[in-house]
Order: C-alpha cells, then structure tokens, then sequence
C-alpha cells in the first residue's frame, strides 16, 4: 500500500468518526432521493435539485443563525412573522421611495424585532419559549396591519430572488450557502460560538469563567432577526410583492431542519452540517410529495411527523447508549 | 425476630462496555451488624449493592439470602427479601408531608379514599418508634437532608426491611446530624437489621461499622471486623499503596511580599459581617467553617458573583473592586465552585473547551478566532502537569472522566489563564483518596510558584493538609485564626463550635 493510499484511509477513517451523528440522517436522505427517483423521473434532474435548494433557501437562511441560539439553550419562534414584517416595510417604503432606502429601513425593522427579544429575555427574563411567541403574534398583526392586509407588490426589485449569476444557480441558494459558512465559521472559529456552546451546556458555569451571557444572548437573537430580515426581503424579491401572510408556520420547518441536525433543545449541541443536511430533509421530501402528486396538505402531516420522528429517535439514542 | 438475616455473595461479576467492574466479590451481611464497605470512587461499590438490590444483573455469581440460592434477583425479588437501598439523592416526594411521604405506597384507604387519620396515626407510630420527632404535617420540601434521610429509612422499615444499604448518607450532614444518623444506624442494627453502609470517608468506619469489607478495581482486597485494623492499613488497602496521615505542609521559607486579596470590615447581608481576610502572593489560605457559616458566601465575593453590602475588597496586584466574575478574571483570580456538576463543569463539551474556556479571548487571534487545535494544545500543556487519568484526547468530553480527573482539569482551567490568586471551595468533595493527593499537591506547587490560595472548606482534614494558616468562621464571623503548629483538627473543630 502506497504512503498516499493509507493517508486515505486514515482520512476517510477520521471523516467516519466524526460523522457518527450525521450518519443516520445521510442515510435518511440518501434512501428518500433513491425513492423519489425511483417514483418521479423528474427527480434527479439538476434542475429540481436547484428547485430543492431554492424552496429552503428561504427556511434555510434562518435556520443557520437558529441553530446557533439553540445550542445556546435559546430559540427564536417569530421567525416567520419577522419575515413578513420586513417585507411589509420593504413592500409599502417602496411605493413612495427608492428601493435602496426601502430595503435599509426594512432590514432595520427586522433587527428591531431581534432587539425586542433579547431585550425582554436577556434584560427582563422572560422566558424565550414566551416571548418570541408573544412576538410571533404581535408581528403577524402588525404586519397585517402595515399592509392593511394586502398584498403589496414592489417593482423592478426581482434581482435577488430570481437572478441566476453563476452555474444558473438562483442567488437565494448562493445567499443560503453564504449564511451557512458564515454561521459555520462563527461557531466553529471563533470565541462567540464556543461561548454559545458553553451557555447552553451550562449557563452558571458559563458565567463563572467570565462568559457574558445576556450580552452574548442578546446577539443571538439580533442575528436571527437579521437572518429573517435576509429573508423577507428574498421572498419579496422572488415574488414581487409584500405580504403579512409570508412565512406562516415557518418556525416548525426551521426548528425541525435544527433538531434532524442533531441539535439539542436543551443546548449545548449543534450544528451546521447538521442542520443543512436537515434541510435537505425536508426540502427533498417536500419536493419528492410534489412530484409525485400527493395532496400538498400531507407535506404538513409529513413535517410534523419528522420533527417528532426526529426526537423520538434522539431520545432512543441516548438512552441506548447510557 | 426469629431467625437471623444472612446475605451471602460469591463469585460476583460484572463488566460494562468490556470493561470489568467487579472481578469476583465475595460480600456477606448479617442482620444486627454494620458493614463498612469501602473504596475509592469507581472501585465497585455502587455496583455491588445495585446487584444486591436486583437493579442490575450480575454476571456471575451467586446470591444466597437467609439459606436461599437465587439465580437471578430482580428489584421485586429484592425487595421481597427485604433489601432497601437509601440513595444519595433522595426519591422522596418533597411537596407532600411527612406523614404522607413515611406511608407512601402503602396509604390506607377504604374503596379509594384515604383515611388521612389512620395515615397520620401510623406514620407516627413508626417516627415514634424511631425515636424522631418529626412534625408530621410539614412538608419534606422544607426538611433538611438528615430529617430527609430519616423519612426514607423509615419508609424501608415500613415495607419490613431486613437489609438497609445506605450510600454515603452523610455527604451533605453536618456534624450534629452526622452523629444522630449513626445513633440511629446503631439502633436498627440492635433490631437484627443488616446494614451495609457505603463511604470513602475513612474516619466514619471506626466509629459506625462493625466490620469492614474494602473494594479495589472491582476485588475484594480486606474484609474483616473493624477493631483489627488501624486506619493506615485501610487507606492503604483502599488506595493500593501506602499514604501518611494527616501531614501539615513545609513552613512557607519566605513570607508573602504582595497583597492579593483583603476584605476589609466588609459585609455582605446577613451572610457574613465585619470581616478583615487577607490572602498574599505564595501562600494558602484555609477559610474553614460549616455549612450556613458564611464562607461559601465570602468566596463568591471574593470571585465577584456576590456584590458586598458595606466594607470594601480588593482583589489582585491593582485591587481592583469587583462587580461579576469577568472583572475578576482580568484582575487574574480563578474560582473553582463547590459543585462541579452545577456551577463547574461543561458536562457535555470536550476536555479541551472546558480547560480553556475562561482563557479563550487570550488564545484566540486577535481575541476573536480560535479553533479545536488551538485548545488541544493548551489543553496538552496540563493533561500531565495535572496529572489527569484519560486517554490525553482533547476531543473527549469532560463528562466521562471521573469526579478527580474532571476536577484536575477545571484546576487547570486558571492555570491556563494564569490566575495569581485561586479561589478554591471544597476542592475535593466527591474526590477519591489518590486524586485528593494529586490535587493538594498540585495546590502545593502552586503556592511554591507565587500563587495566592484561599481553600474554603467543610473538610478539616483538607485545611491541615493544604494550608499554611487557617482562618476559621462562625455564623458570619471570623471565630478565630490558626498559624503554623496550631493548624490542628482539634482546634479547627473547636474554634468550629463542634
């Protein structure tokens, strides 16, 4: 055996170990594409893989910043009404000024959303479970209210949602896999993801070695608002218009892509690679259901299913292995 | 009761993950006796009683139990021949009362309703019979551990036990409790009930037990009646290898040339008043008291997590004063918790992140960037420096070493920051008798370095050990200060009100 093989080998063996999480999910979704190809010739086309990747890169986008607040023990639940909210804002600033500032005020609407939550829970001490479900609600309304529950359109603003610069690929899958590294990097490489890690394995430990967390907390949940502000104005752009109803229930998409990965609702465990391939998940069974003309209202029963699925078989596993 | 209880093991094994536990034990209990058993952490006694309490299965072996071969013994059959196990943390159901919880499982009740006056007559008759004074209406929640304790025991004589197995009951008791739990260990044993009681507290065996059976990597290595052996020869039974008494630390050959930490006529709520405490550079403090005295109080001010009510504190060479712990940390003092599981330890979370977490900004580029290898480094500095038992992977987590090894790498955490001045509460609690030794030598050549060390403790053997003087504490205050010869376990007690 040359030098070269057996360095293979060794490489292959340490990718093998570190994937012993993910195993179980590549699997998952290796078998449901084999399925799919096998039901729909349509599946395995490049093209439907670029309409896989376009339908997540909406959830997608948000899921990455969500993934980092759940290992931190936090989740964000107003990530759907977030997003409306900014494409509200973008939608009707857009009537009477220019896209540019339009588009500026609206991802600051966005962020302030994030703001409220880590204020109240990081300042106040609510729960975050309670208040990004209160503003789940509020946001909604108000969204509904700013659009006076229209839909608005915005024109000549299509070039995010839609344009395809590179390999044909439509730039929200190039923004989805940007935000992917980026958070990747951030909770690989740097001092602010470990410290995220430490807080949710343990918060009174975390504060003993001089880990802030609220501040830390805090910016966690300004960046998944950020990420649903990205995203708002994504879904404007491919669909032309504003609307309150944008992203309804897409807080059970994103939560159910985190946990497949293999994060942990209690923190202290997560990943990127984890949560893409959760995406993939569910982007491929959305997809594959369509495909093969069954009634779109089973994709819901199907994702519930999977998030429940999902934990189910994390609870299984840990036990097993205690 | 007529015929003596007998508990006769042979042969017991038993592996977990192809790793051999317990290799052979022999254990026998007899009703109106106390067995001491035995060992250091992970030496096989929670094991060996979980088999005689039919919550695992061993693997070879047999079990005999007054004349009677079983094969298998499951919980139901355990219970069946009257083995109770007390665990350490209490199964009780603390928003009911006492009365309710000393008859639970077994309320009396006519076609569904309880009759609450049968319930209350009984549980006191069998407190009563005890010899405790219990109110019978108060919640267990607002019980203490020892009042607890008793509840469980109770509970077991109850349901006729005739084998009791206590593990380590008297972690969390002070010194008072400590002697009522084994007056009324000594009065069930003088009603024919085996007993088998678990520790690794060496001072216990003599004054509690009867006989003694120690347990080394899964072997029996001593077994016999407690009057032949002198504590020497247990400890070294236990540890393999033989360990002087109690020994004070060398005189210090220099005296400390720099302030590190001085509370001043400080106080903090009813807490702890008036204190003068000063630490220098190159010696350990002893802060010694009971639990409720005030000292876990202080060392939180002291780290910065309790914000002092009047008096002042400086702390490090630029006395700085302190708000939370990350202005400790820069003024580099370190803060080991009492609990390691709860305040210390990221259970889940690899050796390497749980060393390093404090010192994280100082490693990583531009106090922003920093990577696995970056901490497995650090993280190779220390394995051996401390001394730490484990396959020196920086991956692995923290959570599977054992409470020293775990214990050795959050010392190590300031050791890697480069703490002047560490704050240590109960630094040995729930740590095995080798590892203690590495600890307080590691403290040792710490303080030979120009560390400042202030050790709070419960555990007067560990001040005589480790520090050079002792300040001793009361209800709040400082009862007295102890230098050099004086540091002594009789005068700790002492000054202590013990």
């Amino acid at each position: 055996m040359s030098i070269l093989e057996s360095g293979r080998e060794g490489y292959a063996r340490r990718i093998l170990q570190r994937l012993p999480d993910s195993a179980a999910l590549i699997v998952f979704l290796v078998a449901e594409s084999i399925f799919f190809s096998i039901k729909s010739p349509y599946f395995l086309a490049w093209d439907n893989w670029l309409n896989i990747l376009t339908a997540i890169a909406v959830i997608g986008i948000v899921a990455a910043p969500g993934t980092l607040l759940m290992t931190a023990g936090q989740f964000d639940l107003s990530v759907g009404s977030t997003t409306a909210f900014t494409s509200v804002v973008m939608a009707n600033l857009a009537l009477s000024h220019s896209l540019g500032l339009s588009a500026v005020v609206a991802v600051s609407a966005g962020l302030g959303v994030g703001i409220i939550n880590g204020f109240l829970v990081t300042v106040v001490g609510v729960n975050a479970l309670i208040t990004t479900l209160g503003t789940l609600a509020a946001f909604r309304g108000l969204s509904n209210v700013v659009a006076k529950g229209q839909t608005v359109g915005v024109e000549g603003f299509s070039g995010l949602g839609t344009d395809r610069p590179f390999a044909n690929i439509p730039v929200p899958v190039l923004v989805l896999v940007g935000v992917l590294i980026l958070v990747w990097a951030l909770m690989r490489y740097t001092v602010y993801g470990r410290a995220m890690y430490a807080i949710g394995s343990n918060p009174a430990a975390a504060r003993l070695v001089g880990v802030r967390l609220r501040r830390f907390i805090f910016v966690g949940f300004v960046l998944s608002a950020g990420a649903c502000a990205l995203s708002g104005l994504t879904l404007t752009s491919q669909l032309g218009v504003g609307s309150g109803l944008f992203g309804v229930g897409m807080e059970l998409s994103v939560i159910t892509a985190i946990v497949l990965g293999g994060a942990s609702l209690s923190g202290g465990r997560g990943s990127i690679v984890g949560t893409a391939v959760g995406l993939m998940i569910i982007g491929t069974l959305n997809n594959g259901l369509t495909l093969t003309g069954v009634d779109p209202f089973w994709q819901d029963v199907s994702r519930g299913a999977l998030l429940i699925g999902a934990v189910s078989f994390d609870r299984l596993r840990s036990r097993l292995g205690a | 009761m007529t015929d003596l209880f007998r508990l006769r093991a042979r042969g017991i094994r038993k592996s977990f993950g192809g790793v051999e536990v317990l290799r052979g034990v022999d254990l026998d209990a007899t009703g109106g006796t106390v067995l001491a058993l035995l060992g250091e952490n992970g030496a096989g006694k929670s094991t060996l009683v979980k088999i005689l309490a039919g919550d695992y299965e061993a693997e070879a072996g047999s079990i005999e139990i007054a004349g009677e071969r079983l094969h298998s013994l499951d919980p139901v059959a355990a219970r069946r021949k009257g083995i109770r196990m007390i665990f350490q943390e209490l199964a009780a159901a603390p928003e009911l009362t006492v009365a309710e919880n000393v008859m639970l499982g077994q309320w009396p009740s006519r076609r569904g309703v309880i009759s609450w006056r049968t319930l209350r007559a009984s549980a006191g008759r069998i407190l009563d019979d005890l010899g405790v004074a219990l109110p019978l209406d108060a919640r267990v929640s607002s019980l203490r551990i020892a009042e607890r304790q008793v509840i469980e025991i109770a509970r077991a004589l109850l349901s006729d036990a005739r084998c009791l197995i206590l593990d380590e009951p008297t972690a969390a008791l002070s010194h008072q409790e400590v002697e009522r739990l084994f007056a009324f260990i000594h009065r069930l044993r003088d009603r024919g009930v085996a007993i088998v009681y678990i520790t690794h507290r060496l001072e216990e065996v003599a004054r509690v037990a009867d006989t003694v059976h120690v347990l080394r990597d899964g072997a029996s290595v001593l077994e016999g009646p407690v009057a032949d052996y002198v504590r020497a020869e247990l400890v070294r039974a236990m540890v393999g290898k033989a360990v002087g008494d109690v020994q004070r630390p060398a005189p210090l050959d220099r005296c400390p040339s720099t302030e590190l930490m001085s509370f001043e006529a400080a106080a903090c709520g009813s807490a702890f008043m008036d204190l003068d405490l000063k630490v220098g550079d190159g010696e350990v403090v002893g802060l010694y008291g009971k639990i409720g005295s005030g000292t876990a109080e202080v060392a939180e001010a002291a780290f910065g997590v309790r914000k002092l009510t009047s008096g002042c504190l400086g702390v490090g060479i630029d006395r700085v004063r302190l708000g939370n712990p990350v202005q400790a940390i820069r003024a580099s003092v370190g803060f080991l918790p009492a609990d390691r599981q709860r305040d210390g330890a990221f259970m889940i979370r690899s050796v390497a992140e749980n060393l390093c977490a404090p010192s994280w900004s100082r490693l990583a580029r531009a106090r922003t960037l920093i990577s696995a290898r970056i901490e497995a480094v650090a993280y190779g500095r220390w394995h051996d420096v401390l001394g730490v038992r484990s396959r020196n992977d920086p991956k692995q987590s923290i959570g599977t070493l054992s409470g020293g090894n775990q214990q050795k790498v959050l010392l190590g955490r300031w050791l890697e920051s480069g703490s002047r001045l560490l704050i240590l509460v109960e630094p040995t609690r729930g740590v095995d008798v080798g590892a203690r030794a590495e600890i307080y030598k590691s403290i040792r050549q710490l303080a030979a370095e120009g560390v400042g060390v202030l050790v709070v403790t419960s555990d007067h053997e560990e001040v005589v050990q480790v520090a050079d003087r002792a300040v001793v504490m009361t209800r709040g205050s400082i009862s007295a200060h102890l230098v050099g010869d004086q540091v002594t376990v009789q005068r700790l007690s002492m000054a202590a009100g013990e």
